[in-house]
């Protein structure tokens, strides 16, 4: 990303295809209302073996919350209230709509990339992206 | 009896005479040039068929991003949109 300052735009999506990360997912968004969304979203992945075979993760995930500073009654609460579920139900949504049966699932404006894929060849299709837009943009 | 069908054998065609004959390298190439025809077709429409997946030209695609977490600068002209699971 910061190769690209000033011309990408990531948005994330996150995409629950379990029930187990359905509660990171929406601990992740938790996290969120306390300012640390990036901060629990890279801690997820970081610790990942440690809670992604739990069936119900929550009482971990608000334990890793402590170490990021972050109020784990509330994030719990947060998540136990449900309140969560409707966006997270809408980017399921979103991702259906757009044939998204897998993950990662990647979209670089309109290209699609399904699977992990190389830094090097995400910086090639992100340069011809760029290339495209510019004789448009001038 | 017996000249008579010796006679017979003798007016077969050659091609009667021996079904098992080898093929003539002149029907091998033709054999390749076949096979060849319907593996490259049989490539070209794997590679359309990937390519039609990669490239989603769907209209929905673009304008949302509200309500999501984002890094990188607004109305950039390269927009990647990330689905993906924590597990």
């Amino acid at each position: 990303m910061q190769r690209f300052e000033g011309q990408v735009q990531l948005v994330l999506y996150p995409f629950a295809l379990n029930p187990t990360s359905e509660v990171a997912t929406q601990a992740a968004w938790c996290a969120g209302e306390q300012g640390k969304f990036w901060e629990f979203h890279h801690m997820l992945y970081r610790r990942q073996e440690l809670w992604n075979r739990l069936a119900a993760p929550l009482e971990r995930l608000s334990d890793f919350a402590k170490d990021l500073n972050i109020d784990a009654a509330a994030l719990k609460s947060c998540v136990e209230s449900g309140r969560m579920q409707d966006r997270m139900q809408a980017d399921k949504a979103y991702g259906q709509q757009l044939q998204v049966s897998s993950t990662p699932t990647i979209f670089i404006n309109d290209y699609r990339i399904v699977g992990t894929q190389s830094e090097g060849e995400l910086v090639r299709l992100i340069r011809q992206e760029l290339n495209h837009a510019r004789p448009q943009g001038q | 009896m017996a000249k008579k069908s010796k006679a017979r054998a003798q007016t077969l065609s050659p091609r009667q005479q021996s079904p098992q004959k080898p093929l003539t390298p002149r029907r091998w190439r033709l054999k390749l040039v076949i096979g060849g025809a319907v593996l490259a077709v049989a490539l070209g429409v794997g590679g359309l068929v990937r390519f039609l997946q990669q490239r989603d030209l769907a209209p929905h695609l673009q304008g949302t991003g509200d309500k999501h977490y984002t890094q990188g600068t607004a109305g950039a002209a390269v927009v990647i949109k990330e689905f993906s699971d924590y597990t």
